[in-house]
């Protein structure tokens, strides 16, 4: 096999063998970035917002009918809402705008990305927070736990929301 | 940035709501556009331009700030 060349800062095979090669690799890499493309825009159609807000409302009034009007062991019921709650919020968030343009585009990515600094930050906070109300509210307290991972999914999903229906308000 | 699709607009007798279907966006796009409030990506800015029949320069301009 010939020398390895290199040329304005690209991998040039003098080998014509190795050339078809070079060429199957760019062309898998172009395959593999349009893919993730698609993957990373992926949207729902409108009516899967709809869908969603009809779920999460299922799951909510399911909880409230869980919590004050049904005796014995109910705790399936509970997880079940919780799951049926982060589904339909899920729904919501990933399903395309009535007027799907490019603004609406930039407003979603900028509410995901708030979302997600403040969902780390109340993660970080409210162990902390929960921890030194407890105490000063009752003596003795409770001992310090973290989060659990319905209570921070659904705190990023509601900030999404109410931050891209904010921003979009005010668009 | 800031732009004169409104004149644009008026010359061509559309109301936003127009414009907006025109070219395929929403007319609150087109409003925060107007607004200078966003600034459109270069695909928006070439089918204004053919809406328009003129070079994307003669609508949009640099800001002192850009």
């Amino acid at each position: 096999m010939k020398p390895i060349k290199f040329f304005n800062g690209e991998l040039h095979l003098t080998n014509e063998n190795n050339k078809c090669k070079q060429m199957n690799t760019k062309k898998i890499m172009e395959c593999e970035r349009e893919r993730l493309n698609k993957l990373t825009n992926f949207r729902l159609p409108h009516s899967f917002w709809s869908i969603g807000m009809a779920v999460a409302a299922i799951s909510i009034i399911v909880m409230f009918v869980r919590a004050f009007a049904l005796d014995g062991d109910t705790e399936w019921l509970r997880e079940l809402a919780k799951k049926g709650l982060l589904i339909g919020m899920l729904l919501m968030s990933i399903s395309k705008d009535k007027e799907e343009d490019e603004l609406t585009i930039k407003l979603r990515m900028q509410s995901y990305a708030f979302a997600f600094v403040v969902g780390v930050a109340y993660a970080l906070i409210m162990p902390y927070v929960e921890f030194g109300v407890s105490n000063v509210v009752h003596s003795g307290g409770e001992a310090y736990k973290d989060l659990g991972d319905f209570q921070v999914l659904s705190f990023m999903l509601l900030v999404q929301l109410l931050c891209f229906h904010t921003l979009k308000r005010y668009r | 940035m800031h732009n004169t699709i409104k004149v644009e607009r008026a010359i061509l007798s559309l109301t936003q709501d127009d414009l907006a279907k025109k070219i395929g966006v929403s007319r609150q796009t087109i409003n925060s556009i107007e607004a200078n409030r966003y600034v459109p990506s270069t695909v928006l800015a070439l089918k204004l331009s053919a809406l328009f029949n003129k070079p994307v320069n003669d609508f949009f301009k640099l800001g002192d700030d850009d």
